[in-house]
Order: structure tokens, then C-alpha cells, then sequence
């Protein structure tokens, strides 16, 4: 009798066990090392026009990090755009519209391979995640983002040269000269007056 | 009979705006220091050919208009209007020169934006923009936000009746001191004093959420100035989403909802006057109006089960319609979620907040708290006068610094200018939705655009039709100077050509 209740306690176990196993939400998986099957490489624009399609699900992204990797204890958050800049090369700066691209949360183990960020003097660093899409994320207020649990620079950033036009120099100079001349002419009038006044 | 301008109206008119240009001019120095000490010499060349462009207009305006005249309302008026036309033009200088501006006029745009407190943009690949265009940027917003007249009034002004009726042109009507100057000056002492302590608390936060501490100073700065001007700006393309952080977001709206509160009741809180701010008739109204919106929003987000509990689907209802209330523009999410996730109800919610706007005198836009106020108090009159005796005397007084009564012309003023404003929201959204775009979609971005807001559903890109370019500048412009100095520009202009 006591068998018979022990292994229906086991049976009952084994099936919510099963039941848990087929609705268990992926970030755990995550969690646990599992291995993470992709589930598509969808574009920051995708993943904005169509968040619920998406939520909740491993996918592949990759971006140029921009302004800065921000370490929040272990884990960290880096933004990773997926515009027409981050295919360019460092000295192609024409313009392509707005930037777009994701928010990452990622370990800091991870996050601390990104070297280069972008920003007006960098390329940053070409970076390849796989994580889990969250459209409103609980962990972190609602925000967009994506939970990182693979990380990899796909291609390290570079300087961007910036030159300076000697047109522009001279034009500077130029322009300069004729606003002093202006200032000089319009304080001795000014001074003028205020004596006569 | 339409009297033409004489010689020596457009002598003063050109005086007066000589000197606005000038102190643009002198405000370009900032970004042009930042960019030597960062050692952004191109950038620097540029802000050199901008301020070297400002001066020469504005002293070659100044010498070719030598008159001793003092400034009439009229001339106050079309130098008000005119002093942000030219303003603007010569400050998308910078923009254009950067590379970073589809044309002249996406410049333009951006720069009427930052003038006017607005915070849309169609600068491109902004995460790659110089620090010091940059800190041109945030500048813009901040100066626009006390007011370019204020900037000029406060270094370039003595104090004369023509002085006063220019400030008053810009749209701004209290008199915080005897003297307009001293009044210019207490408004700019109010602001920097809260620079120097927002922008540092900003810093110290950006620093502790893993900033680099120059990064964290120019962002700090940089934010403050978006939030105290209401403007909206931010150094990165995500906008104050970058942060990722509650207490962060919790400090810009603290600073937001500073800046959109009346210059006067800075000063009589700054003067030891506390009740003040829970009596007067703007902050009562921005907290009701305000309370219902949110209410309406967060109902909407609740009913599409978009976040994933209470607190947070308050915390993105709260923070998006008190940052499009204040006529902000920050925002935590990105331009299309209003559109896809979103939907209809909250958007409205939205863009009632938007139209409503915040404090007459502040750095705000849209209609105003004070108008909303005076306008219901006038309605309560009404009902209260229907249900009482015909003997009996009805009087409906408002709070504003003193109690003020609502009488006629009172009400027909504050009227007027809604009816303006609402007849702007739906002119613009009727240009939208010409242009193509979901009625709702260019209902939302043009009140935001004429409401000085700057929160976008995605309609605003660099690649829009360029007569919607022109129409949300414009929109902005008179927006943000209350329509009477524009409309007395247009007059001015009007009665060059057809007036005897």
C-alpha cells in the first residue's frame, strides 16, 4: 500500500516534471548551460515592428557596440546598432539615416571581450550575441533588450580619420579677420557715442 | 490703409537683431572650447566659420542700423520673430558643416528643434556625432529654453521699455524684477544654479552605472540640459532608454518637471515662498491633467498586456506621458513602440498630454496649464452662476502667485491662444496625413512638433517629404513664440510690400 502511494507520488513527479520541462520559458534553459538553438537572425527593425513575434525567443544578432560597455556588477550592457554604419568601413562616412539597434545584457565575462566602442573617432567593435529577445523585459523595467548567453567580436573596431580641410581653414581664417575688423569698427562707434553721451 | 515700415523702423528692427546674433554668436564659444580641449579640430574649424558668420552679421546689422529709437511693441515683436529666424539659420551652420545633415534644411530643422525646445531630430548617425557638436546641440535647447532674447538681454541689453517688450515678444510675460535685465539675468542665475547641481548628480549617476567619467560629465551635463529645457536632446540615438535605470529616469523626470514649471514660481519658491507651489493654479492643473492622462494610458497598456506586471507598465506609462506632458520628449522606448505596441488609447492619452503642455513662462510649450486652468475655472463660473440665483454675484478667482480674478478678457485671451494652438495641432496633422502617413500617426508627431514636445511614433525621418519638413518647422517656430511675434513678422513683411 505504502509502495503503491510512493510510486504514484513518483509518477505524479515525473509528469510535472515532463509538463514543466515543455513550457519551461527559455532563459532558464539559458541559465542551466544548455545548448541554445537560434531561432532566427532578425533585424533591430524586425524586432521593433514586430516585438511579440519574437518575444521570448533565442535569436542571433550583431552590431557595432557604440558608446560605451556600462559594467553592472556581473553582468553588463553594451548597444549594439544594426544600421547601415556598422557594415561601413571606418572611413566611409556617408550618411545612411538613423542609426538603429539593440540594448544587450550581457555577463561581464562576455562583455569585456568589446575593446572598441563607436563614437565620433571609433568604428567600434563588430559584435556577433546570441541571446534571448525580451519585447518588454521584466528583469529590467520594461526595456527592450536582449539577454545575452554568447558573445563574440566578429571584427575588432578601428580609428576614424577625421581631417581637417585646409578650405575650411583658411575659410575660418578668413571670416574671422572681416569679424574682428566688424567688432573693432562697431566698439570704436559704440565707445564714440557713449563719450558724446 | 496698411502704413509701410519707414527707414528708421527697419534701423531699429536691424539694431535690435544685431544684437540676438551676436550673443548666438558668443554661445557658439562653448562647443568651440570643448572641441579644442578634446582636441576635435575640425569640429573646432567649424564652430569658428559659424560664430566668425554670427558676428558678421550681427555687428554688420549693428553698423549699417545706427539709430538711438527704443523699441516699440511692434518692432519688439517682428525683432523677436525675426532675431529666431536668422538665429536658426546661422545656427545650423554647425549642423550642416559636421556632415552629419541630409540638407541644409534637415540643419535647419534641427536647429529650430533645439531653439525651440522641441527635441525632434533628423541628424543621422547621431552615436557617431563629435562631442563638441554635441554639446552645440544640448546648448541650443538650454539657451532656448530661458529664451535667446534672455541670453542677449542678459549680456547685451540695458534695461530700457523696448527691452521688456522684447521679452514679452519671445513669449514670456513675468516680470520676476523692476528691471527687464535683472529679471533676464535672475532667470539665468535660477537655471545655472540648477545646472551645476542637476548636472553633477546626472554625472555622479552615469559614473556609478559604469560611465567613463568624461562621459558620464558630458552626458550628465548634456541631460540636464535636455530635461531642465524640456528639450529632449540626448547624446545617444536610444535617448534616455541608454541608462537603463530607475533611479536615473527618476532624477530626469525630477528635473523635467522643474523646468516646466513657471519662471515666477521658481523665483517665489527660490524667495522662501514654499506654499506657492502647491496652491498655484499651473502646478494643481499639470497634477490633474497630468493624473488623467497617465490613468488613461496605463488603463490602455493593461488592457494589451504588453509588460509583464504593474510596476513596470506604470514605470513606461508614467515616464512617457509626464516627459510628453512637460513637453519633453525623453523617452524610454523606442519611437515606434507607440505605434506597434503602444496602440491607439495610450497614443491619445499621449497627445492630449502633449497638446496640453506645461507652464506659461518656463521652458515648456503647448497650450499651457495656466490656459487650461483659467479656461475651466471659467466653465465652474458658468455652472455655478446657471444653478444660483440671478441676484446672486458670482466671482471665480485662479491662484497664480496671487489671486487673480477670471473675468472676461481674462477668458477671451487665454481662449484665443488655445483656439491658435488647437487650430495649429490640427492643420499640421492634416499635412501629415496629406503627406501619406495614418491620421493618428500625424496627429501625434504634429502636436508634438507645435507643442515644442519632440516625442516621435516614427513619423520624423530624414527621409520625410520635405513640405512636412518645412510645415514642423514652422510649426515649431510659432508654437514655441505663441504665434503674435510670428504673425507680426508676417505683417511686417506684408506691409513692406503693400503698405504706403
Amino acid at each position: 500500500m505504502m509502495r503503491r502511494r510512493v510510486l504514484r507520488v513518483l509518477r505524479c513527479a515525473l509528469l510535472a516534471a515532463t509538463l514543466a520541462g515543455l513550457v519551461w520559458p527559455a532563459p532558464v534553459l539559458a541559465a542551466t548551460g544548455a545548448t541554445l538553438a537560434s531561432l532566427g537572425s532578425p533585424s533591430s527593425g524586425d524586432l521593433v515592428e514586430h516585438p511579440a513575434q519574437w518575444d521570448g525567443k533565442v535569436i542571433d544578432f550583431q552590431g557595432e557596440a557604440v558608446g560605451e560597455v556600462m559594467r553592472r556588477g556581473d553582468s553588463a550592457w553594451l548597444h549594439l546598432n544594426d544600421d547601415a554604419y556598422s557594415r561601413k568601413a571606418a572611413d566611409d562616412i556617408a550618411l545612411a539615416g538613423y542609426n538603429a539597434g539593440q540594448a544587450v545584457w550581457a555577463p561581464s565575462e562576455l562583455a569585456a571581450q568589446v575593446k572598441i566602442c563607436g563614437d565620433y573617432s571609433h568604428r567600434g567593435d563588430l559584435v556577433h550575441v546570441v541571446g534571448i529577445f525580451h519585447a518588454a523585459c521584466p528583469e529590467h523595467g520594461g526595456d527592450m533588450d536582449i539577454h545575452a548567453v554568447k558573445l563574440e567580436v566578429v571584427l575588432p573596431g578601428s580609428p576614424i580619420a577625421r581631417a581637417v580641410s585646409g578650405v575650411r581653414a583658411a575659410a575660418a581664417a578668413a571670416l574671422s579677420l572681416v569679424a574682428a575688423g566688424l567688432w573693432l569698427l562697431w566698439r570704436r562707434r559704440h565707445r564714440a557715442r557713449g563719450r558724446a553721451a | 490703409m496698411i502704413i509701410q515700415p519707414r527707414r528708421d523702423d527697419h534701423l531699429v528692427i536691424g539694431k535690435y537683431t544685431g544684437k540676438v546674433i551676436v550673443g548666438v554668436g558668443l554661445l557658439m564659444a562653448v562647443p568651440l572650447a570643448l572641441s579644442l580641449v578634446l582636441g576635435e579640430w575640425s569640429v573646432a574649424l567649424d564652430f569658428v566659420i559659424s560664430s566668425a558668420a554670427c558676428f558678421i552679421c550681427g555687428f554688420g546689422l549693428q553698423l549699417l542700423c545706427r539709430t538711438e529709437r527704443d523699441l516699440g511693441w511692434g518692432h519688439a515683436l517682428v525683432v523677436a520673430a525675426g532675431s529666431w529666424l536668422i538665429a536658426t539659420l546661422l545656427g545650423a551652420l554647425p549642423h550642416s558643416l559636421s556632415g552629419h545633415e541630409g540638407s541644409y534644411l534637415d540643419a535647419v530643422f534641427d536647429v529650430m528643434s533645439g531653439y525651440t525646445t522641441t527635441g525632434l531630430y533628423l541628424i543621422q548617425d547621431l552615436d557617431h556625432v563629435s562631442n563638441g557638436l554635441n554639446m552645440w546641440r544640448h546648448l541650443l535647447t538650454y539657451a532656448g529654453g530661458q529664451g535667446i532674447i534672455v541670453v542677449a538681454l542678459t549680456f547685451l541689453f540695458r534695461g530700457s521699455p523696448g527691452a521688456y517688450r522684447l521679452y514679452v515678444g519671445e513669449g514670456k510675460d513675468e516680470r520676476l524684477l523692476p528691471n527687464v535685465v535683472q529679471t533676464a539675468r535672475a532667470i539665468w542665475i535660477v537655471s545655472l544654479g540648477y545646472l551645476a547641481v542637476g548636472g553633477l548628480v546626472l554625472a555622479a549617476m552615469g559614473w556609478a552605472l559604469g560611465q567613463t567619467p568624461l562621459r558620464a560629465f558630458l552626458h550628465g551635463v548634456w541631460v540636464f540640459m535636455g530635461a531642465w529645457s524640456t528639450g529632449g536632446f540626448a547624446p545617444q540615438s536610444y535617448n534616455t532608454m541608454w541608462f537603463h535605470s530607475l533611479a536615473y529616469e527618476l532624477v530626469t523626470v525630477a528635473i523635467f518637471v522643474a523646468g516646466s514649471f513657471n519662471f515666477a514660481l521658481h523665483w517665489a519658491v527660490w524667495s522662501g515662498n514654499r506654499k506657492e507651489l502647491r496652491r498655484n493654479l499651473e502646478t494643481v492643473s499639470f497634477a490633474v491633467t497630468l493624473s488623467l492622462t497617465v490613468l488613461v494610458a496605463t488603463v490602455a497598456l493593461s488592457r494589451l498586456g504588453i509588460y509583464p506586471d504593474a510596476v513596470n507598465l506604470f514605470r513606461k506609462a508614467f515616464y512617457q506621458l509626464a516627459s510628453g506632458h512637460t513637453t519633453t520628449g525623453f523617452s524610454t522606448i523606442y519611437s515606434r513602440a507607440f505605434v506597434v505596441q503602444w496602440g491607439p488609447l495610450a497614443m491619445l492619452a499621449t497627445t492630449v498630454a502633449m497638446a496640453i503642455g506645461a507652464s506659461a513662462c518656463s521652458t515648456a510649450g503647448g497650450i499651457k496649464g495656466m490656459r487650461v486652468g483659467v479656461i475651466t475655472a471659467g466653465f465652474v463660473a458658468d455652472i455655478r452662476r446657471m444653478i444660483s440665483p440671478e441676484s446672486a454675484l458670482i466671482r471665480q478667482r485662479v491662484h497664480h502667485l496671487r489671486d487673480i480674478l477670471v473675468d472676461s478678457p481674462l477668458l477671451r485671451s487665454a481662449l484665443t491662444v488655445t483656439v491658435a494652438y488647437l487650430t495649429l495641432y490640427g492643420l499640421v496633422a492634416i499635412v501629415g496625413a496629406a503627406c501619406g502617413y495614418d491620421f493618428l500617426q500625424a496627429a501625434f508627431e504634429g502636436v508634438s512638433a507645435a507643442s515644442n514636445t519632440g516625442l516621435s511614433c516614427g513619423v520624423t525621418a530624414p527621409a520625410m517629404p520635405v513640405v512636412l519638413k518645412v510645415v514642423y518647422t514652422l510649426a515649431m517656430w510659432l508654437g514655441r513664440l505663441e504665434f503674435m511675434s510670428v504673425l507680426a513678422l508676417a505683417g511686417y513683411a506684408y506691409a513692406m510690400v503693400r503698405g504706403r
